[in-house]
């Protein structure tokens, strides 16, 4: 009997009092990352933005003493994969902090779970403006869409466009954005002639162009991807349709001038921006270029990593590793901080401000509208 | 006028493509009682051949190569019929179904793993379209239409008036009798693959020119063409030719009416409609290659 209680007591030493004495040498957050799918491309870029932080961080003395560690966890790219990754990263990791996914439909499914677990939960590239609703525990160092939507009704305005046609990708990201766009624009005095969704991932835009000829504009808003734009464009250009197009930041890439062709001359957009004369930004390039010398600075790497740096000097600041200590340390934290990205302020809903700068199509290259 | 005039027109000319598609579909379901859900990555597969002789090595002209681009969809749909359908051929039909899902996911990756899941063009110039009494069109579409009407054509004659095709409608009407009376089903057989696997490779590379190329441009197009099957009732070819073309009018015309972003709810609602009212299509007519 004594023998049994002696190992009773023994087990009770190394597990019962484990997290009292065993205070963890290192300070861990997750991340959830696309290493692999779709979104892997860019995931690959996302992942070595966030290590450069993280080595600055550690070299500059981690947090208080301890180093910094990111855990990453895949999500295959999906909103499924996401989901089980953050509940892994919550039940069994026990991380206070994670860092999201990248893609506001994978964002917006995970950040119900971190808001139920009191998990502060960060995101460097989902700009959905329903992310603003997740809760109190969300934080983005990405600015939402709200911004752009206004954005690009001031942009229409600018132009002197007082009545446009409306036309917008059919999911969450593209209705949400429309409607900011119709109410800013509205106030302001501007009229939307006709206005309909079209359906994400379709080839053929014929019958919607017939709509934007029918109603015969100056000046057309299309709030869409890459691909649907590049189609829009081209079907137009065939049908003899002749408008200015005005698109937001998604549409903003190479690949849409190459599926577009000589179509995509003259788009006018806008996009968030920061400078890039910035020492801020100059440290980030030349750190960059100093790591990874054969490799290119990927899209949205910068964003990853203001994230990791005011992450760790929200952690320097909070009183303990509890949520609630590192939330208000976040705020505390942000407040003022300007990044590589600009002014990383968060509102009471953990947003983050944006400059808007403008893109066109000019010989076939993208460029700044000025 | 002019605007339904031109829905109509975007509408006959999406429809003959979609017509091109369930043709090879039904074909399938006539001869052989399933619906070859495969069916779509022979679409596909039509297309990224083309990508492929037009790419280093090969740089053939886009009119060079879709000859051999057909021949190796050709081989394709033969491959498909030899190793995975011919083994199961006398088992139930649920066998084969399930066997076609799981093929054509199968087949779907192979294209990712070879080209990537990212959009592809053949980079065909840029043209305005050409204006008839106030209706545009594009070079590429009257070459949709006719290529429609030519390959229908020739599958009219072929049925009607040789003795390869009214074999096949006599094995579509009775396998087994055709069988008892000497007509060869593996010949038969043969040419039913290598006809699907033509119409749909064939479509593919026109819907490729006109717009451009990704891995899940079968699917989004199988769908189509299951609704012009279930139209014209399945197995049944003219019923196919006419579900094709009314569904692309029906989803070009229905954006002067409902919101545009909802144009495949039309095709849809068509399967569930049919499939609870008229599975057997509006000609009423079961089965057969007629």
């Amino acid at each position: 009997m004594k023998k049994y209680i002696l190992l009773l007591a023994a087990f009770c030493f190394v597990w019962c009092g484990a997290p009292v004495w065993a205070q963890s040498p290192e300070v861990v957050v997750g991340s959830v990352t696309p290493l692999t799918g779709k979104l892997s491309v860019y995931g690959e870029g996302f992942q070595q933005a966030m290590n450069l932080a993280l080595d600055e961080v550690n070299a500059e003395g981690g947090i208080n003493g301890k180093p910094m560690k990111i855990f990453f966890e895949d999500n295959n790219s999906t909103s499924k994969g996401s989901v089980s990754a953050i509940q892994k990263l919550i039940t069994v990791n026990k991380f206070p902090l994670i860092f999201g996914p990248a893609a506001s439909s994978n964002f917006l499914a995970v950040c119900p779970i971190a808001q139920q677990n009191r998990t502060i939960l960060i995101g460097a590239e989902s700009a959905a403006a329903d992310i603003t609703k997740c809760g109190s525990y969300v934080f983005r160092v990405f600015p939402s869409d709200l911004l752009q939507g206004i954005g690009v009704a001031e942009l229409a305005e600018s132009l002197g466009y007082k009545e446009v046609v409306l036309t917008y990708v059919n999911n969450d990201w593209g209705v949400g954005l429309a409607d900011v766009f119709k109410e800013k624009f509205t106030a302001k005095g501007g009229t939307i002639i006709d206005e309909f969704p079209h359906d994400e991932g379709k080839t053929d835009y014929r019958s919607e162009i017939l709509r934007i000829k029918k109603a015969n504009p100056k000046a057309v808003v299309n709030l869409t991807y890459i691909k649907e734009g590049a189609m829009l464009l081209r079907q137009a250009y065939e049908a003899n349709v002749t408008v200015q197009w005005l698109m937001g930041s998604a549409s903003k890439s190479p690949k849409l001038v190459e599926l577009a062709g000589g179509a995509a001359e003259g788009v006018i957009g806008t996009y968030p921006t920061f400078s890039q004369e910035t020492p801020a930004y100059q440290a980030y390039k030349s750190a960059w270029e100093a790591k990874y010398p054969d490799k290119k600075m990927p899209i949205f790497g910068e964003y990853n990593y203001d994230m990791v740096k005011l992450t760790a000097r929200a952690l320097r600041l909070a009183k303990s590793m509890d949520p609630d200590d590192i939330r208000a340390a976040l705020f505390e934290a942000g407040k003022g901080y300007v990044g590589v990205t600009g002014d990383k302020t968060f509102d009471e809903n953990g947003d983050v401000g944006a400059v808007y700068g403008r893109w066109t199509v000019k010989d076939g290259a993208i460029t700044d509208y000025k | 006028m002019t605007y339904y005039a031109q829905l109509l027109l975007n509408g006959i000319i999406a429809g003959s493509v979609y017509a091109l598609f369930a043709v090879g579909l039904t074909m399938v379901y006539g001869v052989f009682r399933f619906i070859n859900f495969a069916h779509g990555e022979l679409i596909a597969f039509g297309a990224y051949f083309v990508l492929f002789f037009i790419g280093a090595p090969f740089s053939l002209p886009l009119y060079a190569a879709v000859a051999p681009a057909l021949t190796l969809t050709i081989i394709v749909g033969l491959t498909q019929d030899r190793f995975v359908y011919k083994p199961l051929r006398h088992r139930s039909h649920i066998t084969l179904l399930i066997a076609s899902i799981g093929l054509s996911f199968l087949l779907r990756n192979i294209i990712r793993l070879i080209w990537g899941s990212d959009l592809q063009t053949y980079g065909v110039a840029l043209t305005r379209g050409v204006t008839f009494f106030g209706l545009s069109l594009t070079w590429i579409q009257i070459v949709m239409m006719a290529t429609a009407v030519v390959f229908l054509g020739f599958l009219y004659v072929l049925l009607t008036r040789t003795m390869l095709g009214k074999s096949l409608r006599a094995v579509s009407d009775n396998m087994l009798l055709a069988d008892i009376m000497g007509i060869s089903m593996k010949k038969v057989g043969r040419t039913v693959w290598v006809l699907a696997s033509i119409f749909a490779g064939t479509g593919g590379i026109l819907m490729a020119v006109d717009t451009n190329l990704e891995p899940l441009m079968g699917l989004t197009n199988l769908i189509k063409a299951f609704a012009a099957v279930l139209l014209g009732g399945a197995g049944n070819v003219w019923g196919a030719l006419i579900g094709g073309l009314f569904i692309g009018v029906a989803e070009n015309l229905g954006v002067a009416f409902f919101s545009p972003g909802y144009k495949d709810f039309i095709s849809f609602s068509i399967i569930i409609i049919m499939l609870l009212f008229k599975p057997r299509g509006i000609f009423g007519i079961a089965g057969g290659v007629r």
